[in-house]
Parts: structure tokens; C-alpha cells; sequence
């Protein structure tokens, strides 16, 4: 065994870095942002900064990165100049990466993501591919990320829908918490409208696990990290890592390149090289490596390729980028506060949305030109905090009342709750497809604090996403009317962000396969080209999925990582 | 463009980057009614500030009471606390001030955790703010220093549409100032700082005596204890909503998106 870098320390890089720790490789981690646990490597408890406090987290964003500092840019296609520079779907930059600011959903991938241009057949416009193993290859893995992590659920409440498309060999490793309100009165919508809703699976923990507390229902979960690490996800294959006394982890420290040397078969990676921030500037550094793993999510790991030129025989390098195409469903009780601020963030799902053969969804395909059309997991039941709430109404009130937006009507506003306490919501986690045009590319002329090029995205929602939006919308709000609310309402994410990605999820530019002229990594995720050099991130993704990707990011990352470990 | 792609909608995201996919609705098509108030507030304002003299001080509290008035700025706040009360004036004080103590062991940025002691005996571990990284450091100096010049600025626009002294016009005169087309940049900042300063935990200066989470019957921070099985299922039972004024509007506003 040699050395190997592993560059991120979130759902992928702590998978992978414990993979290679226990088959005896010494591991340094590397990790761009600061780290805000403590005893990650200890026993028992680990302890954390995190807390209710939604300045902290919904403004200022304490888990990073912050876009003064490193931003992106945003195009919605690449005929028109760049329109947005700022945050652009950044996840959180510091150790535990997504995993820290998650309210941990983990539905699995159904086998037709696996398979779908062979089960569900091609898309105008789409560079569909199937991934280079199925379902019952990952389904191990998926296991062992559940035992791993902790997750709960319960087997029995499953719809056969969701069994069908992605079995399971037994039961949940905890059973599931208390069900909100606010979810609870959603899903009894999607029940009458032939949905099949269910306690949704979560890497949070019902009861102790690992050492680690049970959730106490704090309700500051999805967009927090928690105060008492009862969903810890990325923490434990991190500490798991570094008790094998071969892991280094080194936090607020930025790879800016892989070292390669070498040309056609021989090319191969020496080492990373490093930047830090000190109160006296910039520090530059070099870390040898006999293996170089990037798991700094789909985005940055792109970037870090782009900026170390990369092979790319293909052409497809930082191509085919997905975010998941959202529908935001804002349910208002007006006669009942539904709470939706106790407990964790969304408890019920409902996955039928994701199937192509859902009854009308073929014929709506048909009727727009499209050969099928897929939605995708739909969260039930969500809300917002006061700060976000109050902002809602700031932007209301310039559309209401122009002459005075603010004032007694906005406190009125906020003490009526409709868009908090009286709100329960839908998020609709749709299938967004591959396309060649949507991509990750170095920004010609910003750059973040180092003076590096920044990632430039070029995303939009693709017609397929669009006619999937229009057949799910009336669906959703018919759903939320059935759940008793007085006003409904379903828009794409995009309406009201002017068309930039919103989700959080990001997905592909580094996609698997087993021929290098079509595919950038091999069928375990290791670079084309470069013999050393692995990736074992949400970039990897040949398809984005209809579901929650980072616990598939994390059972990807052990089959590679333990295929490659041996 | 992706469906939606409408006037309202790219006017509405001028905010992104939210962590927060859950935080439905921002906003949606217009239609414009007009809303009413207008009275006298007194002076009552915390003694020192660090950063704003005692007029910019002044001229700060008034702006953020018109934006979110309290009893003694608007009849029909009788009993709701506003900005004057909740100490927003302070809470942006120590905000722009604390950009002198970026670099010490605790600017006022990030509050600490993992909880207050609202719930438990033993230290307020909220009020420890945390240490900034050197990346940090950078991005919020640079993100303080526009905001202080935005306030200098802001400041002498309100007192030049005032003619001479914003705190000296009538209510309903500062209103119609905030309103304005040269003031709207400023005005939007300070409503979103009021925000903050409003329901923000009271650590970081404002939401004096829960002021802010009082009067909407917020319960904030809730760790260590969290909530009880129960208290997540129950219903908490029939409370309907007066649907009058501002929240029938804005009611009808959304139900016909």
C-alpha cells in the first residue's frame, strides 16, 4: 500500500477515505473549508458548533463557502452572456461537505435510473446512457451504507411501487420517529389522489446509534447542521478512517491541481498541490500521492479536472451536468397552525411521481412530443423559518403594496403565519436529464480568492423537464386542496430564483461507463487516461435519478473504493 | 428560459443561494392596493452605540420603527412589540461595528452553539461567537465595509429627502421617503436587517426579552430539549386565521397564481 490524497471530506471522499485506511493505504484528506466538529476521531459523542439559530445558517451561511470569496457564475445556455455571479447550488464547504446541512433523506434510486435508456428508451436532445452496473449490483451496497450511517425506516409502511423498483433484503436499521403534522396532513392528500405515501427513510438517527444521541425533534433540520448530531452521515466513515491511525485530515486547505506526468497510457498523478488562506495571505504547498481520489462534489471536482487538464478523449468532461428539476408545492391552512417547525423536516414521502407509467403521464408525454416523461419523490409537509418567512412577505408587500411595503401590514403578516406556521409544503425532487450543453467550465474572467478561475454553469430546465413540470403541477395542487388547504399553489423552482438552480443537488460532468470514447471515468469511477487517479463524488452520475442522491453517492463510493482497495 | 421565467420571478430572486430548498414561495404576479397608518413615536434607545453617532443612530431607529412599528408607532401594533423594542438599532450597530473585531476571538458573526440556556441550566454557549477562518475574515470585511458605506450613504439620502433631517419629519412623511425610488436600495437593506434583528436569537443584539419570536408566537431555539412525540404529531387544533386586510390580499394574491 502507498499514500493516497483524497481531496473532500463529505458523503464521497469519507467513504472512500475509509475505504483505503482500512486496506492499510495512509490517507491525507484535504478539505477546502474549516472543520466544526469536535472528537471526530474519538470515542463517543461528537461535538459540534451547530444550533438553532437560522441567521447563522439561512444568512449567513456559517457552512460555507461564502460567494464573496468564492463564487460562481450562472448562464442559462451557452448562446447568452453570463447573468448571475454569486452562489450558484453551492453545498457546504467544510468537513462533512453535504452531509452536514442535509435533513438526510435517503430514498433509493429505482433500477430504471440504473437502466434507463434501456428500460425507458431514449430522449430528444438528452445524452442518455445507462450506468455500468444495475441495481442489484449497488443494492449490497445501499445495505451497508444504511448499517453504516444509521438510517431509519420501516419495510412494512413501503408501498409496492417503491419495493418493485427498488427491493430491499430487510429491514430498516431503526424504526422510524414521530410523524409531523404538517406531513402527516399532506399525505393523507397524496393518499386521495392514488399516491402512496410513507414514512420517509433518513440517515437520522430514531434511537442511539454509533455512539452518536436520538434526535430530539428540534425541528432546525433541513438547511441546519444538527446540534446534536443525531444524523452524523459523513462523520462516522471520517471517524471510522481516522482511528486506523493512517488518515490525516487537513481542513481550510484548497487542492488547486492534480500533478500528472506523463503522456498517453503512462499518464499518471504525482500529487496535489495546495493553497491555504493565513492572516499573512495565501500559503502554497505540495502533498505526494501514489493515488489521488477528488470527491469535492460534482461541481468543484469538475473544476479541480478542468484546472489540471485533465484528459478528456471523450469530450465529455464536465458535460452533462444535472441539479434535479424541483417543483416547490406551497400548501396554506388558514385554520390551523400545522407546526411544521417541530420535528424532522418532512417525515412522509410519496415516490409514484417518479414513474413514467403513472396513470396520464404517457398520453401528457405523447401530446407534447416527448416519448415519456418522469417527476420524481415528492418530500411532504415542509416549511420555513421566521427569517425566511419575513422575506417572503418583504418581496409580497412590494407586490401588494407598493405605495408602503412595510409597516403594520408586514407585522400582520408575520403574525398570521400563512407562509410558516400555517404552511405545510411539497418539494417534488424531479428527474433532470443529461445534457451535452449543460456544463461546468472555467469562468473566462472571475475569480475566487486565490485568483483561481471559478466554476461557470451553464444549466436551464430542458423541454422534458418543463412538460414534466406542467403534468405534475395540477397534480400537486390537487393534492394539497385534498389535504384540506385553503390556497395551493406549484411552481418550478426557477420561477421564483429567475432561473437559476435552487436544489442543492448536483450531479454528473465526471460520468462512469466502460468505453472511454463515451464516458470520462471507467465503471468504477477512475479517470480515463490517468491510471492513478480516482473519482468517487455525485459527479460520477450517469443519470440524476428522481430521488435524494447522497446516500447513492455514498454506496457508489464504497463499490468503487472497495473494488479498487481489494 | 425554464417555464416561469416571467418579470416577477426575476425580480424575486434577487436573494438566491439559499440553503434552504424547502423555503417555498417568494413571490408571484403584481397587483397593487394601497395600505394606511401614520402616527408619533418617542425616543427609547439603548445608550451607546459603537459604530453609528447618536444622529445616525437616530435616523436608523426611526427608518426600522416605520418599517416594523411597534405600539408607539402605529395604533394597530397596540400590544406588538417593533423594532424599537426588539433593539434593531442595536442589533445593526453591533453588526457593522464588529468589523473591527473580525479578527479577534469573537466577532459578531457566527454565534455559538450547540445551544442557549433558554432550555437548560448552565452558560448561554450562543453567546461565545465563534472565531472566523482567514477566508472568512475576508469575505466578511469585504461584505461589512459595503454595508457601512451603504449606511453612510442611506443615511444622507434620507436626511436630503427629509430635507435636512429624517428623524425630524413626520411619520407618515418617512414613509412616503422609504417608499421612494432613490431610497429603495437602502430601504430594502434596512428591512432586511430589521428582519434579522427582529427574529434573529437575541445573541447577536436584537430580539430584546424574545421580543421578535413573542409576538408571532415563535418558540426559537428549542435545544436541548426539543420537542416531545406528541408535540410533533397532535394537531394543535382549529385557529383560524383573521383573513383581513393585508392577509386576505395576500391570500387571493397566491391562490390565483
Amino acid at each position: 500500500m502507498g499514500k493516497a490524497v483524497v481531496i473532500g471530506s463529505g458523503a464521497g471522499g469519507s467513504v472512500a477515505a475509509m475505504e483505503l485506511a482500512l486496506a492499510g493505504w495512509d490517507v491525507v484528506v484535504f478539505e477546502k473549508g474549516p472543520n466544526r466538529f469536535s472528537n471526530l476521531g474519538g470515542e463517543g459523542p461528537i461535538g459540534t458548533m451547530f444550533s438553532n439559530d437560522d441567521l447563522k445558517m439561512g444568512v449567513r451561511n456559517f457552512a460555507g463557502p461564502d460567494p464573496l470569496v468564492f463564487p460562481r457564475t450562472w448562464r442559462p445556455n451557452a448562446t447568452v452572456p453570463v447573468q448571475y455571479t454569486g452562489s450558484v447550488n453551492d453545498l457546504p464547504q467544510l468537513v462533512g461537505g453535504g452531509t452536514v446541512h442535509w435533513d438526510a433523506k435517503v430514498p433509493r434510486f429505482w433500477d430504471i435510473d440504473f437502466q434507463q435508456l434501456s428500460a425507458i428508451g431514449p430522449v430528444p436532445d438528452a445524452d442518455l446512457a445507462d450506468w455500468p452496473f444495475g441495481y442489484s449490483d449497488i443494492a449490497p451496497y445501499y445495505d451497508e451504507v444504511e448499517k453504516l450511517i444509521g438510517v431509519q425506516g420501516d419495510l412494512r409502511a413501503m408501498p409496492d411501487i417503491v419495493l418493485r423498483h427498488a427491493p430491499r433484503g430487510g429491514q430498516f436499521p431503526m424504526p422510524p420517529g414521530p410523524q409531523q403534522r404538517s406531513s402527516v396532513a399532506v399525505a393523507a392528500g397524496a393518499a386521495a389522489i392514488g399516491l402512496h405515501p410513507y414514512p420517509f427513510p433518513m440517515a437520522i438517527n430514531s434511537e442511539p446509534y454509533n455512539g452518536q444521541r436520538a434526535c430530539n425533534d428540534c425541528g432546525f433540520c433541513s438547511g441546519y447542521g444538527c446540534p446534536v448530531v443525531a444524523r452524523p452521515a459523513a462523520l462516522i466513515p471520517l471517524r471510522l478512517a481516522l482511528r486506523t491511525g493512517r488518515v490525516t485530515l487537513v481542513p481550510e486547505t484548497m487542492v488547486t491541481r492534480v500533478q500528472l506526468t506523463g503522456s498517453g497510457a503512462a499518464a499518471r498523478a504525482t500529487g496535489v498541490g495546495w493553497v491555504r488562506m493565513t492572516s499573512r495571505g495565501p500559503v502554497t504547498g505540495a502533498e505526494g500521492a501514489d493515488l489521488v481520489v477528488l470527491a469535492a462534489s460534482a461541481i468543484e471536482t469538475v473544476r479541480l479536472a478542468l484546472l489540471s487538464a485533465f484528459p478528456d478523449a471523450s469530450g465529455k468532461l464536465g458535460r452533462r451536468l444535472m441539479m434535479h428539476s424541483f417543483l416547490d408545492g406551497t400548501a396554506i391552512f388558514p385554520d390551523e397552525r400545522m407546526h411544521a417547525y417541530r420535528g424532522r423536516s418532512t417525515t412522509q414521502c410519496a415516490e409514484d411521481a417518479a414513474d413514467p407509467d403513472f396513470p396520464g403521464a404517457r398520453a401528457f408525454a405523447k401530446a407534447n412530443g416527448l416519448p415519456y416523461i418522469r417527476g420524481g419523490i415528492m418530500e411532504l409537509g415542509g416549511s420555513q423559518d421566521p427569517i425566511s418567512e419575513a422575506q417572503a412577505y418583504q418581496t409580497l408587500l412590494g407586490l401588494t403594496r407598493p405605495a408602503k411595503p412595510f409597516g403594520t401590514d408586514f407585522k400582520q403578516l408575520m403574525r398570521s403565519s400563512i407562509l410558516r406556521d400555517r404552511l405545510a409544503g411539497c418539494s417534488l425532487v424531479g428527474d433532470d436529464l443529461p445534457y451535452l450543453g449543460h456544463t461546468v467550465t472555467l469562468d473566462p474572467t472571475v475569480r475566487d480568492v486565490f485568483g483561481l478561475p471559478v466554476a461557470q454553469i451553464t444549466w436551464s430546465y430542458g423541454k422534458y423537464e418543463q412538460v414534466a413540470q406542467q403534468f405534475w403541477i395540477p397534480q400537486v395542487k390537487k393534492m394539497m386542496a385534498k389535504a384540506g388547504a385553503a390556497v395551493t399553489l406549484a411552481v418550478p423552482d426557477t420561477f421564483n430564483s429567475g432561473g437559476l438552480p435552487t436544489g442543492s443537488h448536483v450531479m454528473g460532468g465526471m460520468m462512469m461507463g466502460a468505453d472511454p470514447a463515451t464516458s470520462v471515468t471507467d465503471s468504477y469511477g477512475r479517470v480515463h487516461g490517468l491510471d492513478n487517479v480516482y473519482v468517487a463524488d455525485g459527479s460520477v452520475f450517469v443519470t440524476s435519478g428522481a430521488h435524494n442522491p447522497t446516500n447513492t453517492i455514498m454506496a457508489v463510493a464504497l463499490r468503487n473504493m472497495r473494488h479498487l482497495a481489494g | 428560459m425554464p417555464a416561469g421565467g416571467s418579470a416577477a420571478a426575476g425580480a424575486a430572486g434577487s436573494r438566491p443561494g439559499s440553503p434552504r430548498r424547502r423555503t417555498v414561495i417568494r413571490a408571484i404576479p403584481a397587483a397593487a392596493i394601497l395600505g394606511a397608518s401614520g402616527c408619533t413615536a418617542p425616543p427609547a434607545r439603548p445608550a451607546t452605540f459603537q459604530f453609528f453617532n447618536s444622529h445616525e443612530a437616530a435616523v436608523v431607529e426611526a427608518a426600522t420603527a416605520r418599517i416594523a412599528p411597534g405600539p408607539a408607532d402605529d395604533p394597530a401594533e397596540a400590544g406588538h412589540p417593533g423594532a424599537r423594542e426588539a433593539g434593531v438599532t442595536g442589533y445593526i450597530d453591533k453588526m457593522l461595528a464588529t468589523l473591527g473585531a473580525l479578527t479577534g476571538p469573537a466577532p459578531i458573526i457566527f454565534a455559538g452553539g450547540p445551544w442557549s440556556n433558554r432550555h437548560t441550566s448552565g452558560p448561554d454557549l450562543m453567546a461565545d461567537f465563534i472565531p472566523l477562518d482567514p477566508v472568512t475574515i475576508i469575505a466578511w470585511r469585504k461584505r461589512l465595509e459595503g454595508w457601512r458605506k451603504q449606511y453612510m450613504e442611506g443615511i444622507a439620502t434620507l436626511d436630503s429627502l427629509a430635507g435636512g433631517d429624517f428623524t425630524a419629519a413626520a411619520p407618515q412623511d418617512q414613509d412616503k421617503i422609504l417608499a421612494r425610488q432613490e431610497a429603495s436600495g437602502f430601504t430594502s437593506l434596512l428591512f432586511e436587517h430589521t428582519i434579522e434583528g427582529l427574529y434573529a436569537n437575541p445573541e447577536y443584539g436584537g430580539n430584546r426579552g424574545l421580543a421578535g419570536w413573542t409576538d408571532i408566537g415563535f418558540p426559537g431555539d428549542i435545544q436541548p430539549r426539543g420537542y416531545t412525540p406528541d408535540q410533533v404529531e397532535r394537531s394543535d387544533g382549529r385557529d383560524p386565521v383573521a383573513a383581513t386586510g393585508i392577509v386576505a390580499d395576500v391570500l387571493k394574491l397566491l391562490g390565483v397564481v
